[in-house]
């Protein structure tokens, strides 16, 4: 779902169905691409390798592994609608995930609380750094750097001083069965849910829904994105782009932490290594669905299907067998392709409407 | 205002979502095992620990990342598949030192068809986890090259450097070196690893057992992500303390690999012990640059452990003590054993293997 900035027609339906619009054919969509070549890739790979559909050992841990990257993808995309980026996403993660550790190992709380104080830090983290941005006036690519070197320290010295091993290991109840249960754990009777679904995957379709509410159908997410787009015109239009600043990154510093909680319970402790390796994937999820660098435009959808195609292509070059020399190389590869045959779409469509008129 | 939002796709991908969850929809079978394999009879065995048949055990090396330490496992999991006749013996260093990357991986090659897997987890404190899934699964488990942090251990068994003890032995090794007394500083990788936590423990020991007339000066952490870090960091302690070190003890690959180099070019009087036998580490000893080196032995983990994993795999033994840590040994090479500690590491090898079949294994 492409949600762009409106137009700032105020005339609403009538006067944009009486103007000619050259709609783009439907096979131009980015996300309906991407879906066509995950559902491809996905058939291919089960057809080299039966295994690919094995619904416990492969597709369960894939989808895992997609809930949480997508959440990581969309505490990008939420700084990428006001024109920012947010590089210590990683660090957030792991911020958040050591007040859910403290709280469990040292506060005992049960598990919602935990996850509660969990995103109350990251939206605070967030909030802050969206506050030090629109003070300073420094670029949010300088402050969230900043934020990620600061975070690194305070991170590592916190779990340092807190716990013997680097991490907060105890486990409140809940935790094990939200980390192993899928959807075949509910059951409706004698008809029970497919085993491949996740229930951790719970966290990422809110998400999903909450943005995805957010931008298509309230004035702030409307106003997000025209921060975002144009931020002087906003501003001059009677947003409080300095307010939705702040908005976006306390979002992004929330769901950084919900990331960041998602993957302690997927790998079984609260530690500080948490987060490492999540900045490369939040662009790439982003950006591969459809969500401008420079702001504006979003699509919530798309951070999805980004997520799931690089999830999907690694995943079926694991099961091919391919070495780590091999693995990045080919990954890239089909990245580009993935991107270049987004490009070359649009420009036969382009050139079709242009043809038609 | 008008929002460009009137697509089919959020439809498209709902139905599409829909159509996969309920033609994936499984009904309830109460008597279903909860693992996947359900255990067989044990077979009569020979009642030695000979391995009877391998040919249906496919066991795989999973290192937490591509590190140099690994590279033997390769050769010594290809040596113990045709020594042991096992169905097949992969080595696979795509984890990229991720947790969530490495439980991926494992769950791939157990798709895959292998059915035993020795690993290096990438977090001890989460390696447990992971352990605790593959066997739920009726796969054999053994944690190798590291153990997991605190004290239980979920996989069958764990052979591994007792890395507290190697760091202690090359803490002794440098103080003895500098006559045992001195300033000493510590150098080391990833300080939110339980295992650099025992190495700090270890060398610690050794610092406590002088009885104050040996200092550690500083410990030097997260300088084992390359070696252009570690030469910096080393570098730059050496121009900082320069003076004031008597002692160097490297308890990670690449500081390890550094404070050679910076010795030797720095003309410091400081004694290095460093951790491998890397090829840079060992004409240094030769050279005198470097005092002592503690080597490990990962052919030993690989080889051992495959030979056991396959015993576990096909029910022919049982672990006496399910999660029971062996070390794997660790040797302090210097200038006069410099060409015959490799020797002293196969006897330890052939050693682990009778106390496995001897005191760690059951067979019938």
């Amino acid at each position: 779902m492409p949600v762009a900035p409106p137009d700032g027609d105020t005339n609403t339906a009538e006067a944009t169905a009486s103007r000619p619009v050259h709609r783009l054919p439907f096979w131009v969509n980015q996300r309906l691409g991407l879906l066509v070549l995950i559902v491809s890739l996905s058939a291919l790979f089960g057809v080299l390798r039966p295994a690919f559909l094995d619904e416990r050992l492969v597709l369960f841990p894939l989808l895992r592994d997609i809930s949480t990257l997508t959440v990581v993808a969309l505490a990008q995309m939420v700084v990428l609608s006001v024109g920012h980026m947010n590089l210590a996403v990683g660090r957030m993660a792991a911020f958040g995930a050591l007040f859910a550790g403290f709280g469990y190992d040292r506060l005992g709380l049960p598990l919602p609380l935990g996850l509660l104080l969990c995103l109350f830090a990251g939206a605070a983290i967030g909030a802050l750094t969206g506050w030090i941005i629109t003070r300073t006036g420094v670029s949010s690519f300088v402050v969230t750097l900043a934020m990620d070197f600061a975070l690194l320290g305070l991170v590592s010295l916190l779990y340092s001083a807190l716990t013997e091993n680097a991490a907060f290991t105890t486990k409140p109840s809940g935790l094990a069965e939200l980390r192993s249960y899928s959807l075949a754990d509910i059951c409706v009777g004698p008809v029970c849910g497919s085993p491949a679904v996740p229930q951790l995957a719970q966290f990422t379709v809110l998400a999903l829904l909450g943005l995805g509410f957010l931008y298509a159908c309230t004035r702030i997410g409307r106003e997000l994105l025209l921060t975002g787009a144009n931020p002087a015109a906003a501003e001059l239009s009677g947003i409080p782009t300095g307010r939705r600043v702040i908005l976006a990154h306390t979002l992004s510093g929330l769901l950084a932490a919900l990331a960041g909680f998602m993957a302690a319970v997927s790998t079984g402790t609260f530690r500080a290594s948490i987060g490492d390796d999540f900045m490369l994937p939040s662009f790439l999820g982003a950006v591969l669905g459809g969500t401008l660098l420079t702001g504006g435009v979003v699509s919530v959808l798309g951070v999805l299907l980004g997520t799931s195609l690089v999830g999907v292509i690694r995943k079926g070059l694991d099961l091919l067998g391919v070495g780590l020399e091999s693995l990045n190389i080919y990954l890239g590869c089909v990245l580009l392709l993935a991107l270049s045959a987004d490009r070359v779409r649009t420009v036969l469509s382009y050139r079709k409407v242009v043809r038609s008129t | 205002m008008r929002l460009r939002t009137r697509s089919l796709l959020p439809g498209v991908v709902a139905a599409a979502v829909l159509a996969v969850g309920s033609t994936a929809c499984t009904i309830k079978n109460s008597d279903e095992p909860a693992g996947g394999q359900v255990p067989t009879t044990a077979r009569a065995g020979s009642g030695t620990a000979e391995l009877a048949d391998g040919s249906a055990t496919k066991v795989a090396l999973v290192p937490g990342g591509a590190h140099p330490y690994f590279q033997p496992w390769k050769t010594a999991g290809a040596d113990a598949r045709k020594t042991y006749r096992l169905g097949d013996v992969t080595f696979d260093e795509t984890a990229e030192w991720d947790q969530q990357k490495q439980n991926n991986l494992l769950s791939t090659l157990a798709a895959r068809g292998y059915n035993a897997f020795g690993v290096f987890g990438v977090s001890p404190t989460d390696i447990n986890t992971t352990f605790a899934d593959l066997k739920s699964q009726g796969f054999a488990v053994a944690s190798l090259g590291s153990c997991p942090a605190g004290t239980t251990n979920e996989a069958d068994f764990c052979l591994s450097t007792d890395v507290e003890l190697a760091a202690y032995k090359a803490a002794k090794a440098a103080i003895d070196a500098m006559g045992g007394k001195g300033k000493i500083v510590h150098v080391t990788g990833n300080n939110v690893d339980a295992n650099t936590q025992l190495r700090i423990k270890g060398v610690a020991r050794a610092v406590k057992e002088s009885g104050g007339k040996v200092q550690l000066l500083q410990t030097v952490t997260d300088i084992d992500k390359d070696l252009q870090t570690a030469q910096k960091a080393v570098s730059d302690l050496l121009a900082a303390k320069g003076k004031q070190i008597q002692g160097i003890v490297s308890t990670a690959y690449n500081p390890a690999v550094a404070a050679a180099d910076a010795v030797r070019s720095s003309g410091s009087q400081a004694k290095v012990v460093a951790i491998d036998d890397d090829a840079k580490i060992l004409s240094s000893i030769k050279q005198g640059t470097v005092t002592a080196t503690v080597v490990q032995n990962p052919v030993g983990q690989a080889e051992v452990g495959a030979w056991a994993l396959a015993l576990l795999q096909t029910k022919q033994c049982t672990m006496r003590t399910p999660g029971q840590s062996v070390d794997s040994g660790s040797f302090v090479v210097t200038k006069d054993n410099i060409t015959t500690y490799d020797s002293a590491r196969q006897t330890k090898t052939d050693q682990l293997k009778k106390q496995f079949a001897d005191e760690v294994l059951a067979c019938s």
